[in-house]
């Protein structure tokens, strides 16, 4: 138990270490979310500056879910085209928790994203922030933790388990900001979809971290967030250790460790 | 005792092929090959690119499942108990690849003691020892991407040897070394041997298995077609002279008219900037050079130097790969 938590805190700090230095990362991370953030914020100059927390909640998890998204799809197939996934494999540990210690460096580098936000909105916009339900809002930021972390724990050996999945990623990317209900509420979505929402961690995190920033939370609605969090992780975490036996398996068989 | 015993172990693999009618083609990467290895042995596989060296080695550091046959790693299935095989064996496969090469040495290091669940006090006093060993001492601390060829592959030695493993796999681990760098690396091996570790060791380098191995395997085209010490091999040939001519210009044509004479057992081609070296095996010795020297210049080669030796076990080697090498 120690030492697979070691090896999770030893991958977290060396991948923050490269993820520091990639340029792609940078963009997802710092870059496009203080784009959206920008015009997010024009739109609502002249309308609702009091709103101001809602854009910076919403662009921070647009930069969360980017870089869950592209670092959960290669977190694997990185490995594999450094040629350091045969030595992963051939070590005592898991290849999940080291996926898990690289989700964990992405979702920390992500807040990032939110703090940029939070700085741009109200340094360089003057915008009012303020966290209605502080407490609330802090707790769920914990909670979302686990609940991306299964989610990228769930991307990762999804996208290695058929290589050709990830050529989808740039199509994946959007729609997880609207079906998450990142920059606007999904009642705007036609019905059908909520279930689709609903399913969908990064809905739920979206959804209490609106709520309680802009203080319209109730304790029924935290409640139920929360649970749908940690229900989801759940499930998700379920689904990617056996997800990961099939992978594993199946590039032992079809030798395709060593190559992409 | 044996660390590894290998019994009919095949690997076959499937390519597809084509992009619209779309089929699948078979190919045998390892063909029912059987063998032991010692505890304790430095042990060669021997043979050219494609043989089946590195799929051997795959298998037997559980990377790759077996199409058939078994084999077992200090009384471990490769397949079945591959979670115990793994702590107990290093591996190194040639190559630069397989390092972090945005992290420095030292990270590299820790993060695979890490991953091999080392103490992290034994970690830390290995280290240096390690890093002395494999001549990166005062290097630690520099990213590797800034690193020679020679520097990463000592730096895989150490990475291997990190949690003090009882077997170890090392594919061509000399490849793309300098000749002074394969020699310090060659010399590593050795020491290794002397602290009772058991080597499984690849190479197409006969000169190297000659130089470091207690027994040799040959394979070629996935089979094992000679198993022995390097002076048993070295007897395959002992009734043989070889023949090597310099040539300039000689056409594929030539070289299997040249296989196609009764008397000649292989021969083999190497390209060499401008020219070509031949070697011919032959129980015939010199007496065959009148007529092969007026077999080429009818065909308007070019001869420059030719001898005539006695065979070595590189010959042997050719003899039993086919003059592939």
């Amino acid at each position: 138990m120690i030492a697979n938590l070691r090896v999770v805190l030893t991958t977290f700090e060396l991948d923050v270490k490269q993820q520091a230095v990639d340029l792609f990362m940078i963009f997802g991370v710092v870059i496009q979310p203080l784009l959206i953030a920008i015009m997010a914020i024009y739109m609502l100059l002249e309308r609702d500056p009091s709103r101001g927390i809602y854009v910076v909640v919403g662009s921070g998890m647009t930069g969360l879910w980017t870089s869950l998204l592209f670092r959960g799809t290669f977190n694997i197939n990185a490995e594999r085209f450094m040629g350091t996934l045969e030595g992963i494999v051939a070590s005592p540990s898991s290849l999940a928790t080291v996926v898990m210690g690289k989700t964990l460096a992405s979702v920390t580098l992500s807040f990032l994203s939110m703090i940029f936000s939070y700085g741009l909105a109200s340094i360089v916009f003057r915008f009012p922030l303020t966290i209605a339900q502080p407490l609330p809002f802090f707790v769920s930021l914990l909670v979302t933790i686990p609940a991306f972390i299964s989610f990228g724990l769930l991307i990762s050996p999804l996208m290695a388990v058929n290589l050709s999945l990830s050529g989808w990623v740039n199509a994946l990317e959007y729609p997880m900001y609207i079906l998450g209900g990142f920059l606007f509420p999904i009642l705007l979505l036609p019905d059908w979809s909520n279930p689709l929402s609903y399913v969908l961690a990064p809905y739920w995190a979206a959804r209490v971290l609106h709520a309680t920033s802009s203080g319209s939370a109730t304790l029924s609605d935290i409640l139920l967030s929360w649970g749908m969090m940690l229900v989801l992780s759940g499930i998700y975490m379920a689904a990617s250790y056996r997800l990961f036996r099939i992978v594993l398996h199946r590039a032992r068989v079809e030798a395709t460790l060593s190559m992409m | 005792m044996n660390a590894i015993e290998v019994r009919e172990l095949r690997r076959v693999f499937r390519a597809t092929i084509g992009t619209i009618r779309r089929h699948t083609k078979e190919v045998v990467g390892v063909d029912s090959i059987s063998f032991d290895v010692r505890d304790g042995e430095l042990f060669g596989l021997l043979g050219p690119n494609g043989a089946g060296k590195t799929t051997t080695v795959k298998m037997l550091t559980t990377l790759l499942i077996p199409t058939s046959g078994s084999a077992t790693v200090l009384g471990y299935d490769v397949v079945r108990d591959a979670a115990a095989i793994r702590p107990r064996i290093g591996f190194i496969f040639g190559g630069e690849r397989g390092l972090y090469w945005r992290l420095s040495a030292k990270d590299n290091l820790r993060y695979f003691a890490d991953l091999y669940h080392v103490d992290r006090d034994v970690a830390r006093q290995r280290l240096p020892t390690l890093l002395e060993l494999v001549g990166l001492s005062g290097r630690e601390d520099e990213k590797v991407e800034g690193f020679s060829r020679g520097m990463r592959q000592r730096l895989h030695v150490a990475r291997c040897l990190l949690h003090d493993p009882q077997v170890l796999f090392l594919d061509e681990p000399t490849m793309g070394l300098d000749p002074v760098g394969a020699r310090e690396l060659r010399q590593v091996i050795r020491n290794l041997v002397a602290e009772e570790k058991t080597v499984f060791l690849t190479t197409h380098y006969m000169f190297e298995a000659d130089a470091l191995c207690e027994r040799v395997a040959v394979i070629n085209h996935g089979r094992i077609v000679a198993l022995d010490t390097p002076e048993g091999l070295k007897r395959h040939v002992k009734d043989l002279s070889v023949i090597e001519l310099e040539v300039f210009g000689i056409a594929p044509e030539m070289v299997e008219t040249l296989r196609q004479m009764a008397e000649v057992d292989t021969v083999s081609v190497e390209n060499r900037d401008q020219k070509q070296a031949i070697r011919i095996h032959s129980q015939f010795g010199s007496t065959l050079v009148p007529g092969i020297l007026q077999r080429m210049e009818g065909n308007g080669v070019r001869v420059g130097r030719v001898t005539v030796r006695e065979p070595t076990l590189e010959d042997a080697y050719v003899r039993l790969v086919g003059g592939e090498a």
